[in-house]
């Protein structure tokens, strides 16, 4: 695009001339050059100047013989030269001035209306006033007026002095110059247009020119669409020229046609995609390439028609890449809008700059045919030169000086072709080409199109290649080769590794060279079926195939072997290897080269103790096409002293200890030849003295003196595919004999620690009680080995899973929140002070423990025990492992020895309660009444009243226990004030045995001094230890720990009482004779209270009182009925129900049946006489 | 005139790939067939801008470049099969007829107990069945 002149590239700009006055043409050009559209300014300083209007004798040209389409200045002249505007500027004082001075203003404009008239340039006459104070007299106005010929209003007033005046000004002669510039570009499109019409020409050469010229003529007016319709029309009638024009010499009337097309096709794309109407110009496109393609032209010139091609590819590149720039949203076009599906690609540059690349490179071999006759090449130097551009577009004409004056001389087709060689070889085509691809390639990549991308790069490359710059070459192919592999385009690889392994020999690397070969040789390209399709340009690959392949493979062992690869084609460099510079390839699992060596490693087993043997299987693959002879395999390990050598010669094996000076073992075979697609499979026995993971690293193949190759060992459980081949038809093989160990063979072993040899015994009697401390005896005992720098760690596990922690409950009796912790570990006594010093060593957790061992020689045994305390019932797996050195020396490995034993707790004591209260006596209590229905109300007491609390602890573990002490503590200050606790009983504990299942039993009486709706009433402390039956004691060190178990009693309900019923009556009867039985209801409210009573009959007594009544009570005060009664029978009596129904409160009180029940002797029973006094009213008085 | 088919496999890689020219073209028309695939991705992957063809498997024509027209097509296995031809107006139809055909002769290739999906076809019965579709391509409709 950058070849256009400026004028065809950018869009016409209006011209305009300023004459006179020259003081203010800097403010007026760049006022006007700031419009919209800008006008253009050409300053004449003074009317003298004026005659450069006039035309030129050029008429003379264009009426001569020779003519052209379009003349190459014309645009140039029309943008640059010939306004469409002159615009006179007189000051006032000149035109107002005396006579000489009007009379120079008239003779101006006279001479500046002849120049002007002819051209039918438009004039504007400017008024200079420097305010608008100084008139110019009316008749002076009229007869400027007059003299210029103009309208009035083309008559401006121009005020310089005054800033908005000015402004003013300026915008009023704006206006005026771009209508009347419109209006001259207008006439001017007009008259040329009639001529059109009238079909006014001679040649069909002029009406493209009246074509392009009214389209010129458009463009000035910024009428894009008439511009455009014209610049077709021209176009088309340009297209029919073609084998209708005879007027010069065949070649040159193409080349003449072509350029201009390619003129008109350029600024009616311009036209189509500034309008943003892409799809229509890459439409227009099409047709254009369709239709000028075959117009090949004269044989020795076909260069110049794939140049031309060429260059229309690379300029519609180019625009749509500005286009794009300009229009964003050309990617989100539409596509098929037209009838013809337009594919993605043709909207973006790369497309075309590809396309351009192509042809110029067909232009290139078209050139090189057209120079190759050699005595051309003279005659071409000398004749092209002087020969320049024509007056006409896409005409060349021959320079001659005659005398003084240069006379121009039209070409012959043969001189021109001359001149067309020579300056075709000015040209360096290959650079050009190689910018092409590269654009290509960029905007290829820039659309993720790699494949394209890397088309475009293998075509760069190769020009590189032609050029003999093997390293930018070499770097492209690269690239290019990688995609090919990953997508398995053979026969594309094939080509460009041709070229990669062209390029290393050219640059000398021996390396690269070996791994294009031997990647080449190995592809899998095979015999038949391909080479026979596979005809055609594979540079300097060859065609793929299988001789060629066996060739390539010769060729690479001869040098491996040490025959010497001429580097150039002259013959002065070697490639060789040589025994100083050893060559050595790495193989890795995404190499290309696996398929020329793949080594696969399977151990037999997983696991495999020190020091026994384990066999290995190796197998090796490759896809060379021929036998591959390996000298020596190295087997390489992570555990380097099982590395081992093997050798294929078997005679040398008896004396093959002379290699067991480096401490490598030395195997042979028989046979280390590798044939095509086979396994070679070898097994061997490894022994590994030390523990962990034995994995087999690499095998390292040694062919040839120098050249070694190292293989990355791979697992055939987890081997991929060979690359490349995995897409041929060939028959699966497994690398191992043994199929199932194909799929799950790996290369690495576990090596297991060495047996341990001491005994690791753990001791537990039965389970563990909650809130115990419970000792853990661990015994460590030297069996085979001494123990050097033990550590035992202890670890504490829920049995059934889940953790020892529970966020979620709330622990009330141990802050902390493990169920289940470790609390220490005690050492023997013997120790102690030992163990002071290892404080700092000994890691303890709750659940986890650290503890190292001193030295224990061998059959010695050391002892600890672990303390650990449950707060729940749970069981626990206890595991324990001891990780011991058996011996001192550096290189001694740890031996591990894991033990762990299940442990139960559980709760050894249920603690229960109840509440009482006094015998025969009832406190009403209010809430017992109004929340009869709720049934989770916590007990209620009645205020100041002894109530009865009977604390029970179950031995429900199967060993006896020993009660130490029970007690209440209050644990808040406050309510501990709130009720007394008195403790029944007066005997102490006394170490209480409870055998497993008894239940031990302890009353409290408890009396509420606060009226509390939850009174707290402690919580219960039950102190016991284990019983250690008496053979237990004496045997095992164990001691009794204390434990104290927590029992927490509920939170009670304290109300006033406001009636309190209460029954008397003596504790035992005797048949026949009366006793009393008084009924006291007691009033403690300050009302007087209402009851009714009532009394039921029983036959076992005879009884006298009063049955149904009501009464009232006085407050504070108490009510007593009193009954007497005979008992009639003997035995366990009920006595009369008695029935007391308070009003106030509609409550009824009917005493329980065991409170109301009275055993009747028969007689007076003799033997109770003395105790009577003291023993019997005890229960009525707690 | 046909003077490429070419079935490619789920990793992009070929899997048949005939041309039928005297000329020297082949690793020509290997390009121009690898080249295509860039078009596939870019209508797979952007199924919007394709609009009508979305869901089909004629992908219509990919590219055009200076001597052939490439047409794609695109199987529920994501295999696709590519079309290469020199006609320089070509009737959708027949394309389509084309590949309809050659879709056929595929699965049937790929049903043999023997074929391992994924490795190339080599069947001769395919290839005999292919060049016979490629021959009477443009005849059956033309008729």
């Amino acid at each position: 695009m950058e070849d256009y002149a400026e004028e065809l590239r950018t869009p016409p700009v209006t011209l305009i001339y300023l004459v006179g006055c020259p003081d203010l043409h800097p403010t007026i050009s760049s006022y006007l050059h700031s419009e919209q559209p800008p006008i253009n300014t050409l300053a004449l300083p003074d009317f003298s100047k004026i005659s450069i209007l006039g035309r030129t004798q050029k008429e003379t040209v264009d009426s001569g013989q020779h003519g052209g389409i379009l003349k190459r200045d014309w645009l140039l002249k029309h943008r640059t030269k010939v306004p469409a505007v002159v615009a006179a500027l007189f000051s006032s004082d000149q035109v107002s001035g005396d006579p000489a001075q009007w009379l120079q203003v008239c003779t101006d404009l006279e001479n500046l209306k002849i120049v002007v008239r002819g051209r039918n340039i438009k004039l504007v006459v400017v008024l200079v006033q420097s305010t608008d104070k100084d008139e110019v007299s009316e008749d002076r106005m009229i007869a400027l007026r007059k003299r210029a010929e103009i309208d009035s209003k083309y008559l401006i007033f121009f005020i310089h002095n005054d800033a908005s005046e000015l402004t003013e000004s300026l915008n009023r002669l704006g206006g005026a110059l771009a209508e009347l510039a419109n209006l001259y570009y207008r006439d001017e499109g007009r008259r040329i247009k009639t001529r059109i019409e009238k079909k006014n020409f001679n040649h069909i050469e002029l009406n493209i020119r009246y074509c392009f010229k009214v389209a010129v003529y458009a463009e000035f007016r910024r009428d894009w669409v008439e511009a455009l319709r014209f610049y077709e029309d021209a176009y088309r009638a340009l297209r029919e020229m073609v084998g209708t024009s005879t007027r010069l010499p065949p070649i040159q009337r193409l080349v003449e046609i072509k350029i201009v097309a390619e003129i008109l096709h350029f600024k009616m794309s311009t036209l189509l995609l500034h309008g943003g109407k892409v799809v229509e110009a890459v439409v227009w496109f099409q047709q254009h390439i369709v239709s000028y393609k075959t117009l090949v032209g004269a044989p020795e010139v076909v260069f110049l028609h794939w140049d031309w091609m060429s260059r229309q590819f690379l300029v519609f590149a180019e625009l749509l890449e500005t286009s794009a720039a300009a229009i964003p949203n050309t990617s989100s076009l539409i596509l098929g809008s037209s009838e013809r599906l337009l594919s993605e690609w043709e909207f973006h540059p790369a497309y075309y700059y590809e396309l351009a690349a192509h042809y110029m490179r067909e232009k290139r071999y078209c050139l090189e045919v057209a120079l190759s006759p050699s005595e051309t090449l003279k005659r071409i130097e000398s004749s092209s030169e002087s020969v320049i551009q024509y007056v006409f577009v896409g005409q060349f004409a021959r320079l001659l000086e005659q005398g003084e004056a240069f006379v121009m001389q039209t070409l012959t087709d043969a001189e021109y072709v001359h001149y067309a060689l020579a300056e075709g070889k000015r040209f360096q085509d290959s650079y050009e080409i190689i910018a092409l691809l590269k654009k290509s390639f960029e905007s290829y990549g820039n659309l993720k199109a790699r494949r394209m991308a890397s088309y475009c790069g293998s075509q760069m490359a190769r020009e590189y290649f032609t050029l003999g710059e093997f390293s930018n070459a070499k770097s492209l192919f690269d690239g290019v080769a990688s995609l090919y592999r990953k997508e398995g385009w053979i026969t594309l690889l094939w080509e460009v590794l041709g070229y990669l392994r062209e390029c290393s020999r050219r640059l000398g690397s021996v390396k690269d060279f070996i791994e294009y070969s031997l990647e080449m040789a190995a592809l899998p390209i095979s015999s038949v079926a391909e080479s026979s399709s596979c005809k055609g340009e594979y540079g300097p690959a060859g065609s793929p195939a299988l001789p060629q392949r066996e060739m390539i493979h010769k060729e690479v062992f001869g040098l491996v072997k040490g025959e010497p690869i001429l580097t150039s084609d002259e013959g002065n460099c070697n490639l060789a290897i040589t025994d100083d510079q050893p060559l050595h390839l790495e193989i890795d699992l995404v190499s290309p080269l696996r398929v020329v060596l793949l080594a696969s490693v399977a151990f037999h087993d997983q696991v495999v103790k020190p020091g026994v043997p384990i066999s290995l299987t190796l197998s090796l693959l490759s896809q060379l096409p021929h036998p591959v002879e390996i000298d020596q395999l190295e087997i390489q390990f992570n555990q380097s002293e099982c590395n081992f050598i093997i050798t294929s010669a078997p005679k040398e094996t008896v004396g093959a200890s002379s290699v067991g000076e480096t401490d490598t073992r030395l195997d042979s075979v028989p046979n280390l030849n590798l044939v095509t697609n086979k396994w070679l499979r070898l097994t061997f026995d490894i022994i590994s003295e030390q523990s962990g993971k034995l994995e087999c690293l690499s095998v390292i193949a040694k062919l040839g003196p120098y050249l070694t190759i190292c293989c990355r060992a791979e697992s055939p459980a987890s081997m991929d595919d060979l690359p490349l081949w995995k897409y041929e038809d060939l028959v699966q093989t497994f690398p191992t004999r043994d199929p199932a160990l194909a799929f799950s063979g790996q290369k690495v072993v576990q090596v297991e620690e060495p047996d341990p040899q001491v005994d690791l015994v753990l001791d537990a009697t039965g389970p563990a009680f909650v809130g115990e401390r419970f000792l853990v005896p661990v015994t460590v005992t030297s069996k085979g080995h001494a123990i050097y720098s033990g550590e035992l760690k202890i670890n504490l596990v829920d049995a059934r899973g889940g953790g020892l922690v529970s966020p979620r409950e709330a622990e009330p009796f141990s802050m902390d929140s493990h169920h289940v912790e470790l609390l220490g570990i005690s050492e023997p006594d013997g120790e102690s002070e030992f163990q002071a010093g290892m404080d700092n060593i000994k890691k303890i957790q709750q659940s986890f423990g650290l503890l190292p061992i001193p030295f224990i020689k061998l059959g010695d045994s050391w002892c600890c025990k672990l303390e650990i305390k449950w707060n729940r019932p749970k069981p626990i797996m206890l595991y324990v492992s001891l990780g011991y050195l058996p011996n001192s020396e550096a290189g001694a490995q740890t031996v591990n020895v894991h033990k762990s034993l299940q442990i139960e707790g559980k709760t050894a004591v249920a603690m229960g309660h109840r509440l009482m209260l006094p015998y025969r006596r009832h406190p009403l209590l209010l809430s017992k009444i109004q929340v009869a229905s709720e049934s989770d109300h916590s007990p209620s007491l009645a205020l100041n009243e002894t109530n009865i609390l009977i604390v029970s602890a179950k031995n429900c573990s199967e060993v006896p226990l020993r009660l130490m002490s029970m007690s209440i503590e209050m644990n808040d200050d406050e309510i501990g004030h709130s009720c007394t606790v008195q403790q029944g009983g007066d005997s102490p504990l006394d170490n209480a045995r409870l055998v497993p299942g008894e239940e031990f039993k302890q009353v409290f009486s408890i009396i509420p001094q606060l009226s509390f709706p939850k009174l707290a009433m402690g919580t219960v402390s039950l102190r016991w230890s284990r019983e250690f039956g008496f053979e237990e004691q004496s045997c095992s060190s164990l001691t009794a720990t204390k434990v104290l178990t927590c029992y927490k009693l509920p939170d009670v309900n304290v109300e006033m009482v406001p009636l309190i019923v209460s029954l008397e009556c003596p504790p035992h009867a005797v048949l026949g004779s009366p006793f009393t039985f008084y009924v006291k209801i007691q009033n403690e409210t300050v009302l007087l209270q209402e009851f009714k009573h009532s009394l039921g009959d029983s036959q076992s007594f005879v009884l006298s009182g009063i049955h149904n009544d009501t009464i009232f009570v006085l407050p504070k005060s108490q009510h007593i009925l009193g009954y007497k009664l005979v008992p009639l029978v003997s035995g366990l009596l009920q006595l009369p129900r008695v029935t007391v129904t308070s009003l106030r409160y509609s409550a009824e009180l009917q005493p329980s049946l065991s409170a109301s029940t009275i055993f009747v002797f028969p007689c007076k029973p003799q033997f109770m006489v003395d105790d009577m006094g003291s023993k019997l009213p005890e229960p009525i008085a707690t | 005139m046909i003077v490429c088919v070419a079935v490619v496999g789920h990793q992009n890689n070929p899997l048949y790939l005939q041309s039928f020219t005297e000329a020297d073209d082949a690793l020509k028309l290997h390009h121009i067939v690898h080249c295509s695939l860039d078009v596939i991705d870019e209508r797979v992957n952007n199924p919007k801008k394709t609009g009508p063809t979305l869901n089909e498997t004629f992908l219509g024509l990919l590219y055009p470049t200076e001597n052939y027209k490439v047409y794609g097509y695109l199987t529920n296995t994501k295999v696709k099969f590519i079309l290469v031809t020199t006609d320089l107006d070509v009737r959708d139809a027949d394309v389509r007829n084309f590949f309809r055909r050659f879709h056929l002769a595929y699965v049937d290739a790929v049903s043999n107990p023997f074929h391992v999906p994924g490795k190339k076809i080599t069947s001769r019965t395919f290839a005999d069945r292919v060049s016979d579709i490629v021959r009477t391509f443009g005849l059956g409709t033309a008729v």
